[in-house]
């Protein structure tokens, strides 16, 4: 006994060299720079005297900054209508397709599917010039129907008109993923609620949406950590309309106006802790959710 | 939880002895899947909701299609047109030619396509076959060896992911600046072979498709590890290595916050800064070319990706993608 499993350490310790080319990787460029940020994030630099140790000033500004969480509150706004929606659709379209009750379903997935090959650069660029207020086919066909003076790109309608673009992007993705889930449930049960006259809509919500739920809670918080991030489509409309999008309207945007056009990188360094610290407690929190829903759930069937 | 991460359906791929062609292997698919379905009718579903589901799926599909198609349409067009003529019909003069050969001229110093294209493929490929060689020697180590540290080790990589991209890229910037790095390739292709995602699905699809047993079985028989992981392993985990390869050259190929902050001049970016560079001068600078050059170039971006895709379809179809959420 003692032989073999001397035999077998031996030889697990040396599987720790294919493991190493990643390591070195990691270490280098996510354990250092963010290591680096928190460091950055202590000093300041001034005109004059350099950069001197500052403590915790870059963080008190920070966190007393209206404008940071200003943009903070704009992204969980819109994570809170873009991933519920977005999901919904998704959920709804592999659920048809799953059940067959759709025709064409594999060329509808495949369709769907595209745009996740397009960069969110070339996305928002064409969704640009579809919303475009002067020009825009949208905003005729807006026009067409009696919303005279239609501007996608007002204030009040630059975050719906940015939703619809993310929407556009990646609802096809989390669809191919919530099917492929659908996929895995036995299809035993499903004939058993036929066989006992289940309606259509009962056996999705009651049967299919239960089983697949990791898959969605999982898609929740991916979605959710990709949302808070939101910088690639303001950008590139502030680009087609100058003026049309604040610097400080997602945390994201916000660091990278502090850090490369104000070009005030300890304090940009310091946003960008408190924006992971941010997403860390969100995630945190909906992880907690879900494993706490999971144990309950376990309880039930025991 | 312990939902099934892989459908049975894609281990055939491995597995199966006879090679099939591409059609018989279509056929097949096309074949499990209509025999995996239940029966429409026996949904007793009310007549006409198959033609009323089947439409609002068509609804969805024409949004999905329409900004593709206004491209299309658009990139045929000179400026005056794409702005003045019926955004979803063509007009003349077909100006997709003289479009396509601007592509390949640098107008007015603001970079030249066919460069930032070429810059693109290479740090795609360098970046995401990296990406996609360390993740199945990674994801090999974790899934079949238990060396001290390795659960943590594994948990703090997919921890990572929860770090947003900012937060480690703008103190890349700062330290780049300080190591003379700006403007350079290794700095754009070395950062993108770091996927914590990529060892994630590697090591989901090692335990699914590479059986311990054949391994202890090469190690009976003298073979080293390198020989066994090379020889053995991973010819059963080419599935899981296309679809991590596809899902990083993607992932590189539309890479735009990096890129944005590392390079500064025009001849190393790749085509998501250049695009985004021109949508902003095309406002600015007046020059009545660059709207085409920019509905042209964004035209020409997204083919490639798309066509990928639709020949690699089995790769992101046969389930693999659940790895990266089930568990």
């Amino acid at each position: 006994m003692s032989r073999r499993s001397a035999w077998i350490n031996r030889r697990d310790r040396r599987g720790i060299w294919f493991v190493v080319p990643f390591l070195v990787g990691f270490v280098l460029f996510m354990v250092v720079p963010l290591g680096y940020a928190i460091y950055t994030s202590l000093y300041t630099s001034k005109l004059i005297g350099g950069t001197v140790f500052s403590g915790a000033s870059n963080y008190t500004q920070t966190l007393q900054s209206s404008d940071f969480w200003n943009g903070v509150i704009r992204v969980v706004i819109y994570a809170a209508i873009q991933i519920p929606v977005m999901l919904a659709i998704a959920f709804f379209f592999a659920c048809v397709f799953d059940l067959g009750v759709a025709k064409f379903g594999r060329t509808f997935r495949t369709i769907f599917f595209i745009p996740f090959a397009v960069p969110a650069v070339v996305g928002a660029v064409m969704w640009s010039f579809l919303l475009e207020p002067q020009f825009g086919p949208v905003v005729h066909l807006a026009n067409a129907f009696g919303f005279s003076n239609t501007n996608f790109f007002s204030s009040s309608l630059l975050l719906p008109s940015i939703i619809v673009i993310v929407i556009w992007e990646w609802t096809g993705y989390n669809m191919v993923i919530l099917y492929t889930a659908l996929k895995s449930v036995p299809r035993d049960v499903v004939e058993a609620a036929i066989l006992d006259d289940t309606p259509l809509w009962k056996i999705i919500l009651r049967i299919k949406l239960p089983m697949v739920r990791p898959a969605i809670v999982m898609l929740v918080f991916l979605n959710l950590i990709g949302a808070l991030q939101l910088f690639t489509e303001p950008q590139i409309l502030e680009y087609f309309q100058q003026g049309a999008v604040s610097v400080n309207y997602t945390p994201a945007y916000f660091i990278y106006q502090t850090a490369i056009a104000a070009d005030e990188t300890n304090l940009a360094a310091a946003m960008a802790v408190i924006l992971a610290v941010v997403i860390v407690l969100i995630s945190a929190v909906s992880l907690v959710f879900r494993f706490g829903r999971s144990r309950r759930r376990r309880g039930e069937f025991a | 939880m312990s939902v099934s991460v892989l459908p049975p359906a894609s281990a055939p791929d491995t597995v199966e002895p006879v090679r099939e062609s591409r059609r018989e292997r279509r056929r097949r698919e096309r074949l499990e899947e209509q025999d995996s379905n239940i029966p429409v009718e026996l949904y007793g579903l009310r007549r006409g909701t198959v033609p009323f589901l089947t439409s609002l799926a068509f609804l969805f599909a024409i949004f999905t299609l329409v900004p593709i198609a206004w491209i299309i349409i658009n990139s045929t067009k000179n400026q005056a047109n794409i702005f003045e003529t019926f955004g979803f019909w063509f007009a003349r003069p077909f100006s997709l030619f003289h479009n396509f050969s601007l592509l390949f001229q640098n107008v007015d110093g603001y970079g030249t396509y066919i460069q930032w294209f070429g810059n693109t493929a290479l740090y795609a490929v360098l970046g995401g076959g990296g990406a996609a060689a360390l993740a199945a020697f990674a994801g090999y180590g974790f899934a079949r060896f238990s060396f001290r540290g390795s659960r943590v080790l594994f948990y703090m990589i997919i921890a990572a992911l929860l770090v947003p991209i900012t937060a480690l890229t703008v103190p890349l910037y700062l330290t780049y600046a300080k190591a003379h790095l700006i403007n350079s390739l290794w700095g754009m292709v070395l950062p993108s072979m770091i996927s914590p995602v990529g060892i994630y699905l590697m090591r989901v699809y090692v335990d699914i498709s590479v059986p311990r047993d054949l391994i202890d079985a090469a190690r009976i028989d003298g073979a080293g590890e390198l020989r066994i992981f090379f020889r053995v392993a991973l010819p059963l985990m080419v599935p899981g290595v296309i679809t991590v390869l596809l899902l990083s050259i993607v992932a590189v190929w539309n890479n735009y916050f990096l890129p944005l902050l590392i390079f500064n001049i025009n001849s190393r970016y790749p085509l998501t800064v250049g695009l985004g560079l021109w949508s902003l001068r095309a406002q600015n600078s007046g020059n009545a070319q660059l709207f085409p050059m920019l509905v042209t170039g964004g035209l020409v971006t997204i083919l490639p990706l798309i066509a990928l895709f639709l020949l690699l379809q089995r790769y992101w179809r046969g389930g693999i993608l659940l790895g990266s959420i089930a568990n």
